[in-house]
């Protein structure tokens, strides 16, 4: 087997592609994938293939695999998009373990080679890349076979890896291929989402789910102190713990965390359902006769059977929020209790369409509900309709 | 005495004889004084360890990745949980039987059982007055509390890896935003003291992913933090109010900082604010990112290191023993790994010692290399030969070991290698040792006890790191070898 390397710097090629251009690579990598698929011949002319291997966040290649034909001439764009130093190593097949063993040993001889040890079992490397750097290397893959390629920066190389195939028969199916890591290869186990599936979710905790079930998490349309609550595993709402109000209201499931947890936790949670209501109006209270906008303190929340009641305060005035589901299901009761309101306030509803408003206190008018001075205990229910 | 030496002939005689004898020796090792164990897991937990603690009750507590906090009885091995749904716990301090403090990502929380059925059932924020972008990078660390009962919390610079939310909590800066860390909300890249006034206040800036806090025997607060852009590799420093530390972003929320884009400061002159480390990790083959710092303070039922301080590292089967002395009004000194066998595993984020003066660690990977778990490690009983202090001297170091070592093998020159280097302080990520020097060692005297060796080096340099390759240097009897011989010394400051 001969191998031709040839390794050149291209600071940040990848920034210069325009972003159809590398669509059309995608694609034109999943069609070249296909036609291999779909052909039978052994011998080929020698082809030239470009692959950019992004580098993703938690140690991972965001092309956890790829075909190419044998007989190819493979141009590697290694495109560090981590906050850490990367290099890719690619490996004759079944060497990927003995050389990460060998990039070890190295000590601290390691940085000054790149981490790449003398190996005849390397096939090509680029060198260490820095945060939002790129290299291109370029090599000949002559016979079928399955070449890793890896990470070999200290304590990467047993996570951040994937396996090129050279060959022109269909590839296993991803789920089981032992040469992709765990996390890619198993996916997102999108347990709670299946269309048409009522299934009870499996638990991703040590102990099965119970409801009200309540997450601290990223969630889409709220501030990054995200509260989300399901009151029963179908029905769920969005408070946010900074802003200090209710956001949103879904049908349907709960949250799916999956693609949250997963690493470094950059990803937001997935709504599982529909949302059937989302406050339009921003921060609802307004205190005293000018209607100032209060500044919110967010206190907590305390679990009564596993119901959350949220504190906070509106200036002075200490809040405490309960979100309930109503009885016949087909809506949500919030109940508020006051304490040092010696003023009028006002909350906004709003009018969002296919909700009805009632409530046990106040004077509601064109969408605002004025709340009489030393009002103890309010109850607002929406209802769908 | 003459039985001594004609044992030593004769084993010189055998060694001499076979050479591969000296292998198939039973070679003195860690696991001869450490004892490793896996704690069982419940099933279905995700062991991303994020804080761990001892209640006063002997129970020990656990905060995971996906928000659970989880007790476990060592005495029934049942685990139970304590409480649920938090956003990334990555810090515990335990209050009493039914009440801890936990910082997640969004606040610092008082977790409490108040019906007393071993649940928690009132989460109450204690300060969530920092701001937060929405960057996955702003995670948050501590609380540990000094003597006076005040917190200490740390703050994550967000990673331009990623941006920003949509909505965010803090006012928004856009000011550090160039560079590759960047503190875009009040406070990232600071450590916060919240005084039992409950306000949360900025104490010290200039750090970048400050993973780990702790104090020293004498109340001296030490922070973590790990390689990356300014830091060319992984530091402790010995934190005080006010000062700053060396990542610039976070000096835009300094009252007293002018309105300029702080990487855009000439690098002389941010090195010339900043307080150095009191330990460089020399990164990769030392450590990687090293965790969190705890003080042996088991009172010798963990070895003799009773009073010294460990720190993990997230890449290493080893913790790191830090050997810590005041040069010239600084607190300076060595890092040793502190090795405990095969079985242990890398991804050491969080230490705790329990009651009985075993080490649990919590182990993590978080997206990055590591493993996850938790694993007890006790000592055995008998003492290792190990360099309990590292101390400089006008000419070079003293080495205190911790048993009388042989005579033989601790004057031989050849078993102390030094070189010598330093890491630059620049913005690019990380740093390659600059100036590396072997150092030659002119002298070794041995203390009459037998304990101490005075080495004198041909040159002492202040900037650099004098790393330190010992030999098989052995114990009086002969029967103990040196097993962590790789030392590194943060010489900032010169003895006067």
């Amino acid at each position: 087997m001969i191998f031709k390397v040839s390794a050149l710097c291209c600071p940040k090629i990848n920034s210069y592609l325009p972003g159809i251009l590398k669509q059309s690579l995608k694609v034109f990598l999943i069609c070249a994938v296909t036609i291999f698929f779909l052909s039978n011949q052994t011998a080929f002319a020698q082809r030239d293939t470009t692959i950019t291997l992004k580098v993703l966040g938690g140690l991972q290649f965001e092309l956890p695999r790829f075909a190419v034909r044998p007989n190819t001439k493979v141009t590697v764009i290694l495109d560090n998009h981590d906050d850490m130093a990367h290099n890719v190593v690619f490996t004759k097949p079944n060497s990927r373990l003995k050389v990460v063993d060998e990039a070890l040993k190295l000590g601290d001889k390691g940085a000054k080679m790149d981490y790449v040890p003398n190996s005849p079992l390397i096939l090509a490397h680029t060198k260490i890349l820095e945060p939002g750097r790129t290299e291109s290397i370029s090599f000949l893959i002559e016979n079928e076979g399955i070449y890793p390629y890896v990470c070999t920066y200290p304590g990467h190389g047993y996570v951040m890896y994937g396996a090129m195939y050279a060959t022109t028969k269909a590839l296993p199916p991803l789920e089981k291929d032992l040469n992709v890591p765990e996390g890619q290869r198993l996916g997102t186990p999108n347990m709670a989402n299946h269309s048409g599936h009522h299934m009870a979710p499996a638990s991703p905790h040590p102990y099965p789910l119970e409801y009200p079930l309540l997450y601290r998490t990223f969630m889409p349309d709220c501030g990054p102190a995200a509260i989300a609550v399901a009151l029963n595993p179908n029905e769920s709402y969005c408070f946010d713990a900074g802003k200090c109000y209710l956001r949103y209201a879904w049908s349907g499931g709960f949250v799916d965390n999956t693609d949250h947890w997963k690493g470094n936790g950059n990803k937001l949670a997935k709504i599982v359902g529909s949302v059937y209501w989302k406050d339009e109006t921003g921060f609802p209270f307004k205190a005293g006769k000018n209607q100032k906008i209060p500044t919110v303190h967010f206190k907590g929340y305390h679990l009564t059977k596993r119901l959350p009641a949220f504190r906070y305060m509106l200036d002075e005035i200490s809040v405490s929020e309960t979100v309930k589901l109503s009885a016949k299901g087909n809506g949500i009761i919030r109940e508020f209790t006051f304490k040092n309101n010696p003023d009028v306030l006002f909350f906004t509803t709003g009018n969002p369409a296919g909700i009805k408003f009632t409530f046990s206190a106040g004077k509601y008018k064109n969408g605002v509900l004025e709340i009489p001075a030393g009002t103890a205990r309010l109850t607002i229910t929406s209802t769908r309709i | 005495m003459t039985m001594k030496i004609l044992k030593l002939l004769s084993v010189a005689f055998l060694l001499w004889q076979v050479p591969e004898a000296k292998a198939l020796a039973p070679k003195d090792s860690a696991a001869t004084y450490y004892e490793v164990e896996n704690i069982p897991l419940p099933d279905g937990l995700i062991a991303e360890t994020g804080a761990i603690g001892f209640m006063p009750d002997g129970r020990f507590v656990a905060c995971f990745h996906r928000g659970e906090v989880m007790m476990y009885s060592p005495k029934t091995k049942k685990w139970k949980r304590f409480a649920e749904g938090l956003h990334d716990p990555l810090g515990v301090l335990v209050v009493n039987n039914h009440e801890i403090l936990v910082m997640q990502r969004p606040e610092l929380t008082r977790i409490t059982d108040t019906d007393g059925d071993g649940e928690a059932d009132d989460y109450q924020t204690v300060t969530d007055d920092f701001g937060l972008s929405g960057n996955y990078h702003e995670f948050a660390f501590g609380p540990i509390a000094d003597k006076q009962g005040n917190l200490y919390i740390s703050l994550n610079l967000a990673s331009n890896g990623a941006g920003i939310r949509p909505e965010i909590r803090g006012k928004y800066d856009s000011l550090s935003r160039p560079g590759r860390m960047y503190s875009c909300v009040p406070y990232r890249g600071w450590v916060m003291k919240l005084g039992k006034d409950g306000k949360l206040k900025p104490f010290a800036v200039g750090f970048r992913s400050p993973n780990g806090l702790g104090f020293d025997a004498e109340g001296k607060l030490y922070v973590s933090d790990n390689q990356g852009d300014w830091l060319g590799t992984s530091k402790l420093f010995h934190v005080e109010e006010g000062k700053f530390y060396g990542h610039p972003a976070g000096l835009i929320w300094k009252e007293d900082f002018p309105r300029v884009v702080p990487i855009s400061l000439p690098v002389a002159k941010l090195d010339s604010m900043r307080t150095k480390e009191s330990i460089q990790f020399p990164h990769g083959y030392f450590a990687n990112s090293p965790t969190q710092p705890v003080l042996d303070n088991t009172g010798g039922k963990f070895g003799p290191f009773s009073g010294q301080m460990l720190i993990g590292d997230m890449d290493h089967k080893y913790v790191i023993r830090l050997l810590m002395e005041e040069v010239d009004g600084a607190m300076q000194g060595a890092c040793v790994p502190l090795s405990f066998g095969a079985k242990m595993r890398i991804g050491n984020n969080r230490l705790v010692f329990a009651p009985d003066g075993s080490l649990w660690v919590g182990q993590n990977d978080h997206g990055w290399a590591g493993a996850r778990g938790i694993q007890r490690i006790s000592w055995k009983g008998q003492t290792l030969l190990d360099v309990m202090a590292m101390n400089l001297t006008p000419k070079g170091f003293d080495l205190t070991f911790t048993l009388p070592v042989d005579k033989e093998t601790a004057l031989e020159l050849a078993n102390y290698k030094f070189r010598r280097f330093y890491y630059e302080y620049h913005q690019a990520y990380g740093s390659k040792q600059f100036d590396v020097q072997d150092v030659a060692v002119k002298s070794v005297v041995l203390s009459p006890d037998g304990k101490k060796v005075s080495l004198e080096l041909a040159e002492m340099k202040p900037g650099y790191v004098y790393e330190l390759k010992a030999g098989d240097i052995t114990s009086e009897n002969g029967n103990k070898s040196l097993i962590n011989r790789l030392l590194c010394y943060s010489l900032n400051r010169l003895k006067k």
